[in-house]
């Protein structure tokens, strides 16, 4: 943080905290951990500090009701005050290194290889936002290992001695297993002439893995790295609409540690699917028939009714090879000859698109020298440079200058919107200047591109918590006609509808309200839309009673702020706070936060009641509790109801174990209204997103706070006021776009500085 | 049940190096260790936990089957971890040994195996070693280092057998990835000193975390040098394919092996996880252990868990007696070992992550017996264990105090 040019001190805030604050917040009582009768230098250095204290002034929050309340003047007064101090704090943006997604698609872009190599490197921490935030960025000796076993791996993946052979294997039922073996029991799987038969979804009760020797049940192994093709002949019966496969990494006769990594939407009346996928020397697959109806049973005492579905052959061929020498060789050894300078100067530029110091190459020419000294042939010699390349700070760090230089807004930018590597294309607009002079051409160009992907993905996943929506149940016994491939769609909803909202040039309100909702054939079932045909989403068009539309209607949202058997109108109204309002709200660092087990109670409103009258609580839950509490009439997978069903397990005396547990129902009436902190009465979805809409600045500014702290890479303060408020207005003329927001972004002068 | 493979490797000397080239001063001699064993589903407590406090006089039948250790044997029940978050499946179960778990976090604190293993794990070959028998699912990563990030746990025994005692790091290409680990972390260490002097304040803390973490890496390439040139222990132990995995084979087969790591020195602290999600091998035990432990209080199927049970304790007081008879000097390896058995949750069949039992067996013990304890953090007892290794330490997650593990 620099230190901002502030007077020594500054009387007017002095008084007016000692005669309205330090009661509550100074030597005897440090409510909140907030102390406001320190020096006054040590107040406007805390960026955070001030900001909150800039924040509850400004919502009327302190101080409490009932206190004595400081005149509108002197409060106005000292909010212009706070402001005039934030504004000059230049907010830190602290060294960003690569996430583990945007190392997998710089891999990918560089040397043309689509692995995920996510699950080679430790998970990234997010801490308030993004992944992408420098402040949340860990370094480890276990994150440094990793980056370096990864940079061998890779290095030996795209630079192999030899040229792989491509091979061929044929499968059939005689070489198809399904539970038969399984140490945990298994069933629900069986041979039917020449087909292999699955009925039911759950990996670990049976899945379809192959092996060469029909004899035995040695799961086939793929041999070494590289590209390979599956061409699956496989069809559903007694089904009348299209149903998932499942593909997954893993040791088919042992499942419990099953990595999906695709699921394949197959077309009523579809006779099979063909799909090209990177595999690991060592990896097995296994096919799981993800939109079962049924869990999976022993089918011994009673056969399978319903949807099954019937693998007849597996083709493998690979590893495939497009070209010899591969891309990823060209870009890399361009020639056979290369002296030891030559080879790390070229191999540097390729990766990190500068050229290192003198002084920095030296250490990498060594290691290139020697290797050659040694008799190493050119490749090898290549591999460890390559290897050394990627473990160097100068590849695993985005450092940025005050002023971002030709190429370091190269980088913000393609980061931004790729999750990778700038390409020639945007490096040469940034070198000849045009990108800072005027980048929209650069932003439509990459947002045309199919790497846009990422940024779609990679935001909404993070933005909305679309990872979460699975987190829990729904159980099977509560929610029967709620099946997995619904609850996908639902994770799908909020990423396939920002990317239509992007797309089409629509206004940042469709966030809040919107007349359509993108839906796939399963979500128009569940949302009892006209139908849709098919795995992909499309926008539907609401009829004029639909309550949906809009984030807070998805299913999506409304499920992952729920537990298995009950809504939670905290987390329903918090993440609201959060993900639209775009606010920080975290538990008081002073209070323990036992959360209050609200499974069944018919006491919701009354416990949720409770904590507003503490004085501590009610701060934030005043705001919290009414926006979740409207959306009560909307059950824990999103769906509308119009009273409470309370779950009650039975404990019978012959007790079941936990999960076969008879459970009874009991319905109590809902009553979902309260008053807002500015004493808008909301009593349900409609009115709460009418209160929403009434809202709209503070939200549309939320959601530019998040897209700019995305783009960043930092979380925004109160000091970034005028940076949000440029874009609104930018924006407003054009009905709020998402896209010309995005722009807007990318041209605003910040963009250009760290 | 019957036993498959037993140790073999009876008559092995001790190896235990001297580690002149890491200028480190020779322990007294007498190393101490920790092996570290967590039931993930538990064990059935009503027939674990007497009637009583106090001496054994009476154990119940899961108890007995520990008798040997009876001496030097300290029993608690009721323990619990109060900043572990409930709900969530088996989840929580990650937080066992750093007695925290928050959903919301993907890391988690340091956990006590760990924490002892920082004092006493640098002068083997293994800081650590971690076992996790069976499948890695997502909520069985115990072992949290310093950082909070998860500890690699290894879980086929054909690769830990490997990695101790077949794996040759002294042939040429092992040597030369590992010359060429210590040129790339010495050039991008100096790259990364010239770098931090063109940063700013913020930048450099970062930077700083990237350098130490680059030094670290490259004390562990430099064991791990020091060890490549070193004979591995040679044992006369045989490790059978199993096909159809059960619990009863990877207990034995895990429990071996701790044994051996600890014997041959490679390694000062072992924390092995008993299975919990794979079936038996045994005709009248059909299901698996998951499902058995969650028992709904059905005659029939406690009665098969208690099988199992007294099966995985018979193996883990065999592997104690082990210890007992594997000499070193006037001494055994048994006397050198401190182990801690404990249970993530207090009943898998009622999916509880409090009531926790723990044990601890230590041959220096003065009293041993059974103490009733009732919502009292289980970080007291690792607080009083981590004291064992470095008494300086004065808290260990929520604790609130320390057990006297040896009193």
């Amino acid at each position: 943080m620099t230190p901002a040019t502030v007077p020594a001190n500054d009387p007017q805030l002095e008084h007016f905290f000692a005669s309205n604050c330090v009661n509550c917040h100074g030597p005897e009582e440090q409510n909140g951990d907030v102390r406001l009768d320190l020096s006054f230098n040590n107040l406007t250095n805390d960026l955070e500090l001030l900001d909150k204290i800039t924040g509850v002034l400004e919502a009327g929050e302190m101080p409490p009701k009932g206190e004595t309340q400081p005149d509108g003047k002197s409060i106005a007064e000292v909010i212009q005050t706070l402001q005039k101090h934030l504004a000059a704090i230049q907010p830190a943006n602290p060294l960003k290194r690569l996430t583990r997604f945007e190392y997998t698609h710089t891999i990918h872009d560089l040397f043309d290889i689509e692995f995920d190599f996510s699950g080679l490197l430790p998970p990234d921490h997010v801490e308030n936002g993004f992944d992408k935030f420098g402040e949340a960025h860990l370094m480890s000796p276990h994150q440094i290992t990793a980056y370096l076993n990864t940079a061998r791996f890779i290095a030996q993946r795209v630079l192999p001695d030899h040229e792989p052979k491509t091979r061929v294997w044929e499968f059939d039922a005689q070489h198809f297993h399904g539970s038969k073996n399984f140490a945990t029991g298994g069933g629900g799987d069986y041979r039917d002439g020449d087909d292999y038969v699955l009925t039911g979804f759950r990996p670990y009760r049976s899945n379809l893995h192959w092996s060469i020797d029909s004899q035995k049940h040695d799961q086939f192994v793929i041999p070494e790295f590289g590209v390979y093709r599956l061409e699956v002949a496989a069809h559903s019966v007694d089904s009348n609409q299209g149903e998932v496969i499942g593909i997954n990494l893993g040791d088919g006769r042992h499942p419990t540690s099953f990595r999906l990594i695709k699921r394949i939407a197959l077309a009523n009346g579809s006779k099979g699917f063909s799909i090209e996928l990177t595999l690991r020397a060592g990896d097995q697959l296994a096919f799981t028939f993800d939109s079962a109806r049924v869990p999976g049973r022993s089918l011994a005492n009673k056969p399978h009714t319903g949807p099954a579905m019937h693998f007849s052959k597996v083709k493998v061929t690979g590893p495939l090879i497009d070209q010899w020498p591969t891309v990823a060789m060209e870009r890399l050894l361009p020639n056979s000859d290369m002296k030891p300078g030559e080879l790390v100067d070229h191999i540097t530029l390729l990766l990190t698109k500068r050229p290192m110091s003198s002084e920095d190459r030296r250490g990498f020419v060594e290691i290139a020298r020697k290797q050659l000294k040694s008799g190493a042939s050119m490749k090898a010699t290549a591999r460890s440079v390559l290897t050394a390349v990627l473990t160097s700070p100068h590849f695993i760090y985005k450092a940025e200058s005050p002023e971002l230089t030709n190429v370091e807004h190269a980088y913000r930018l393609s980061y931004f919107l790729w999750n990778s590597v700038p390409d020639e294309t945007l490096l040469e607009s940034a070198m000849s200047g045009d990108l800072a002079k005027d980048p929209a051409i650069q932003v439509e160009r990459m947002l045309l591109d199919p790497r846009m992907e990422r940024f779609v993905d990679d935001f909404t996943r993070q933005w909305l918590q679309l990872d979460k929506v699975d987190d829990f149940g729904p159980d099977v016994r509560v929610f029967k006609d709620v099946r997995r491939m619904t609850v996908d769609s639902m994770a799908r909803e909020g990423q396939e509808f920002f990317r239509h909202v992007l797309e089409n040039d629509l206004s940042l309100k469709n966030f809040i309200d919107s007349d359509f909702v993108m839906a796939n054939d399963r979500l128009a079932r569940f949302y009892k839309l006209p139908p849709v045909d098919g795995d992909d989403f499309v926008p539907v068009k609401l009829p004029a009673d639909s309550e949906r539309g809009g984030l807070v209607a998805q299913a999506g949202f409304l499920k992952l702020t729920s537990t298995d058997f009950a809504t939670s109108p905290i987390h329903r109204g918090a993440w609201i706070l959060k993900n639209l309002y775009n606010e920080r709200i975290e538990p008081p660092a002073d209070v323990l936060i036992n959360e209050p087990d609200i499974r069944g109670t018919k006491t919701i409103r009354e416990a949720i009641l409770k904590h507003q009258q503490l004085e501590s609580c009610a701060r934030c839950h005043s705001r919290i509790d009414p926006l979740g509490f409207a959306l009560e009439y909307y059950d824990p997978v999103g769906r509308k109801r119009s009273e409470y069903r309370h779950v009650t397990e039975i404990v019978p005396e012959d007790a079941q174990t936990t999960f076969t547990k008879k459970i009874k129902f009991t319905s109590s009436p809902i009553d979902a209204a309260m008053t807002l902190a500015n004493g808008h009465e909301v009593r349900d979805m409609v009115s709460l997103k009418a209160a929403l809409m009434a809202d709209q600045e503070l939200i549309l500014k939320g959601i530019i706070r998040k897209l700019i702290s995305y783009a960043h890479g930092r979380e925004l303060t109160r000091a970034d006021r005028k940076h949000v408020d440029d874009i609104y207005k930018t924006i407003a003329p054009g009905e709020y776009s998402l896209r010309e927001a995005i722009h807007a972004i990318v041209a605003h002068e910040a963009f250009g500085r760290r | 049940m019957t036993r498959r493979t037993f140790l073999k490797g009876a008559g092995i000397a001790l190896l235990v190096p001297r580690m002149e080239s890491f200028g480190q001063v020779t322990e007294a001699d007498m190393p101490r260790r920790l092996l570290t064993i967590v039931n993930h589903l538990s064990f059935y407590q009503p027939e674990l936990i007497p009637p009583t406090d106090g001496a054994f006089d009476k154990s119940p039948q899961l108890l007995n089957e520990l008798s040997d250790q009876f001496d030097h044997l300290k029993l608690f029940s009721g323990l619990d971890n109060p900043a572990v978050q409930n709900g969530f499946g088996h989840t929580p179960c990650v937080g066992i040994l750093s007695g925290y778990f928050n959903k919301l976090h993907r890391r988690n604190r340091l956990s006590i195996d760990q924490a002892i293993a920082d004092k006493i794990g640098d002068n083997t070959r293994f800081k650590s070693l971690v076992f996790q028998a069976g499948e890695n699912l997502n909520f069985s990563q115990i072992s949290w280092d310093k950082h909070g990030l998860p500890v690699r746990q290894l879980d086929s025994p054909r690769k830990i057998f490997n990695l101790l005692f077949q794996v040759n790091e002294g042939d040429t290409t092992q040597q030369q990835i590992l010359a060429e680990d210590r040129s790339i972390l010495d050039a991008v260490l100096s790259q990364a000193n010239a770098m931090e002097k063109r940063l700013n304040v913020t930048d450099r803390a970062k930077l700083d975390e990237y350098l130490t973490s680059v030094r670290e890496v490259e004390r562990s390439v430099k064991r791990r040098a020091y060890w490549a040139n070193r004979p591995k222990p040679q044992i006369d132990y045989e490790i059978d394919d199993f096909d159809r995995k059960s619990v009863d084979d990877y207990v034995g087969t895990l429990l071996d092996l701790a044994v051996l790591a600890l014997q041959t020195d490679s390694t000062r602290a072992v924390t092995v996880q008993i299975p919990f999600w794979e079936g038996f091998k045994e005709p009248e035990l059909s299901g698996n252990y998951h499902d058995l432990s969650h028992h709904g209080q059905k005659p029939e199927k406690i009665r098969k868990l208690l099988m199992l049970e007294q099966g995985i304790l018979r193996r883990i007081n065999h592997a104690l007696n082990t210890m007992k008879q594997r000499k070193v000097g006037n001494t055994t390896l048994f006397d050198q070992t401190t182990t801690l058995l404990t249970a993530s949750m207090g009943s898998a069949n009622a999916h509880n992550f409090d009531d926790l039992p723990a044990l601890v067996v230590d041959a220096r013990m003065k009293t041993s017996g059974y103490w009733r304890k009732q919502d009292v953090p289980m970080s007291n007892l690792y607080l009083g264990l981590l004291k064992l290794f470095a008494p300086e330490y004065e808290h260990f997650g929520e604790s609130t105090g320390a057990f006297e593990v040896l009193s």
